[in-house]
C-alpha cells in the first residue's frame, strides 16, 4: 500500500461511530449527582454565610481559617498570590500551578501538603470537623487526632481520616488513587466504602467510587484482576482470577470482596480467604457469608493486625504471612 | 444544530442536554475510540467528555461552531486522562502489564464500514500511543502539527516524526 492509498482509506473512515451501548444512563447519573451536590451547596450557602456573620459578630471569625505556607512558587488563595504565608478561610480556594507547592496547617491536628497543579477548598474548620474539598491534584495529609475529625471530599467520594498519613490524588472527574502510609483511611461514596490501612493503595473511579484496596507490593496480575472486577466487565471471570492469584498478604482485598461479590460467590471468596488467613475464634463461615457485622469485624481485626506486622517488619524480621507470627527457620 | 438546544442545555435543561448527547455521541465516541485504541476506554472517555461538557457548557459563547468546540473539549479530556493514567501507572503498575500496551484486543468492533476500513481501524488501534494520537489528530481530524504539539505537549518536530512513523507502521500492517 502506498501513501496515497493510505490517505484514500483514511478519507473513507466514518466520522461517527455509534457506541456499542447506550452511555446516557451513566452520564445522567453523574451529572445528576453533580447537580444535586450543587443544589445542596446552594442550600448551604446562606446558612454558611449566616454562620460566618455570627462568628464575625462575636469576634471568632479567625477561628475559621487555617495557616498556609508557600513551600515553592507562589500559590493562589482565591485571586491573591501567596508570598510566604497566609490564611485560608472557610470557602477559600487554594490553587497551585505546575511549579508551586503549599503546606496547610489543619487546625491543630495535622498538616496537608498541596502538590503542584492542585486545587483545594477549605469547607469546614471547627474543633469537631476539619474538612477540605480536593477538586483536582494531589495532597499529602498527615493527621494526629482521634478518628473522623478530618475529611477530604473528592469528586468521587470522601476520604475519612482514622488517624493516619496518606496521599490522595484525583482528576477533576474523580478518577484517583489513595495511598496510605500510616494508620487507616476510610473512603466512602454513598453506601459503598473501603478501609485502606497503611501500606495499601486503592483506585477510585467517578461512577463507582472506591475500588478494592490492595497492598503496595501486590503483583501486577492480581492488581489487574482487582481493577477488572471493580471497574471493568466480566466480573465473574475477574473474581476467579483474583482468588487464584491471591496470597496471604492479599487478605485485606479478599475481605472487601466478600462484601462485594454476588451472594452466590461469597462462599467461594470466604473459603479462599480462610485458606490464606485462618479466621480467629468466634468468626463463623455462616456469619461471614451472611455479612454479620460481628464476624466481619472480628475477621478484619485479625487481618489488619497481621497486615500491620507484615508491613512494619518488612525486611526486618521474617514473618508467616498467614498468622503474622515470626517464621521458624 | 439548533442554537436554542445549546441555550436550553446551558440553562440546565437536562432534556436538551440529552438531545445534544444523542446528536454528538457518535462523533465523540469515534474520536475517543481512535485516540485510545480501546473500546472500553472509549466508552469511559465518552462519558467523561459529556460530564465535562455539562460542567463547561456555560462557558460556550458561540465564537465557533458548537461541534468544533465540543471536539476540542473531547480531545483535551482524552489526552489529559492519558497523561494522568500514564503518570499513575508508571508509579503504581509494573510496566509488563500486557493490558496497558495491547489495546487492539479490546478495540470495539466498528460497524457500518467496509473491510479495509475495519482493517485500518484495527491497525490504528495497534499503533503505539504517541504515534496513534498524532495520526488520529493530523490525518483523521485535520489538526496542524502546531496545534498537536500544543495539545499533546510535544515539539512540532516530534509530532512530524510520530506521524511519519505511524504512516509507515500502518502501511506495513495493512500489507501483511
Amino acid at each position: 500500500m502506498n501513501e496515497r492509498e493510505l490517505q484514500d482509506a483514511v478519507g473513507r473512515l466514518p466520522k461517527s461511530i455509534d457506541p456499542p451501548r447506550d452511555l446516557w444512563p451513566e452520564i445522567e447519573a453523574r451529572i445528576g449527582a453533580r447537580a444535586s451536590s450543587w443544589r445542596r451547596r446552594w442550600y448551604w450557602i446562606p446558612l454558611a454565610a449566616a454562620a460566618a456573620f455570627v462568628f464575625l459578630l462575636i469576634g471568632r471569625g479567625e477561628r475559621n481559617a487555617w495557616d498556609v505556607t508557600a513551600l515553592a512558587g507562589r500559590p493562589l488563595i482565591g485571586t491573591t498570590r501567596l508570598a510566604a504565608s497566609g490564611r485560608l478561610r472557610v470557602g477559600d480556594w487554594l490553587q497551585t500551578d505546575d511549579s508551586s507547592r503549599a503546606l496547610i496547617a489543619v487546625g491543630r491536628i495535622g498538616q496537608v501538603e498541596v502538590r503542584p497543579d492542585t486545587r483545594v477548598q477549605l469547607v469546614v474548620a471547627s474543633a469537631t470537623e476539619h474538612r477540605l474539598a480536593l477538586a483536582r491534584g494531589t495532597i499529602d495529609a498527615k493527621v494526629e487526632a482521634v478518628p473522623r475529625l478530618f475529611f477530604v471530599e473528592t469528586p468521587a467520594g470522601t476520604a475519612i481520616d482514622l488517624g493516619c498519613a496518606y496521599t490522595l490524588e484525583t482528576d477533576s472527574l474523580g478518577k484517583g488513587l489513595l495511598h496510605v502510609t500510616a494508620g487507616e483511611v476510610e473512603f466512602q461514596t454513598g453506601p459503598r466504602s473501603s478501609r485502606v490501612p497503611l501500606g495499601a493503595l486503592m483506585q477510585i473511579r467517578p461512577s463507582t467510587g472506591p475500588g478494592t484496596p490492595y497492598v503496595d507490593d501486590a503483583p501486577a496480575p492480581f492488581v489487574r484482576a482487582l481493577v477488572a472486577f471493580d471497574f471493568g466487565r466480566g466480573r465473574a471471570r475477574a473474581i476467579r482470577n483474583v482468588l487464584a492469584l491471591a496470597r496471604p498478604q492479599d487478605a485485606l482485598s479478599l475481605w472487601h470482596l466478600l462484601q462485594r461479590v454476588d451472594p452466590a460467590l461469597r462462599g467461594l471468596v470466604y473459603d479462599r480467604l480462610a485458606a490464606l488467613v485462618p479466621p480467629p475464634p468466634g468468626v463463623t463461615r455462616r456469619g461471614a457469608i451472611a455479612l454479620q457485622s460481628r464476624d466481619l469485624e472480628g475477621y478484619w481485626t485479625r487481618i489488619q493486625r497481621i497486615h500491620f506486622r507484615l508491613t512494619v517488619l518488612r525486611g526486618v524480621r521474617r514473618l508467616d504471612p498467614r498468622t503474622g507470627a515470626t517464621a521458624r527457620e | 444544530m439548533p442554537d436554542d438546544l445549546v441555550a436550553r442545555a446551558q440553562a440546565g435543561d437536562q432534556t436538551a442536554f440529552r438531545e445534544l448527547y444523542r446528536q454528538h455521541a457518535g462523533r465523540v465516541y469515534a474520536l475517543c475510540l481512535r485516540l485510545t485504541g480501546d473500546g472500553r476506554d472509549a466508552e469511559e472517555r465518552t462519558q467523561d467528555v459529556f460530564v465535562r461538557l455539562w460542567d463547561k457548557l456555560r462557558s460556550f459563547r458561540g465564537d465557533s461552531a458548537f461541534s468544533s468546540w465540543l471536539h476540542r473539549l473531547a480531545v483535551n479530556v482524552v489526552l489529559n486522562e492519558r497523561r494522568t493514567t500514564s503518570r499513575r501507572e508508571q508509579r503504581v503498575m509494573p510496566a509488563e502489564d500486557p493490558d496497558t500496551v495491547v489495546g487492539a484486543q479490546h478495540a470495539a468492533p466498528v460497524r457500518g464500514s467496509g473491510g479495509l476500513s475495519i482493517d485500518l481501524e484495527r491497525a490504528i488501534a495497534e499503533l503505539p500511543d504517541g504515534a496513534r494520537e498524532v495520526f488520529v489528530l493530523y490525518d483523521i481530524e485535520g489538526y496542524t502539527h502546531g496545534e498537536i504539539a500544543e495539545l499533546v505537549g510535544i515539539a512540532e518536530g516530534t509530532s512530524k516524526a510520530q506521524l511519519f512513523r505511524a504512516r509507515r507502521l500502518l502501511r506495513e500492517q495493512l500489507e501483511r
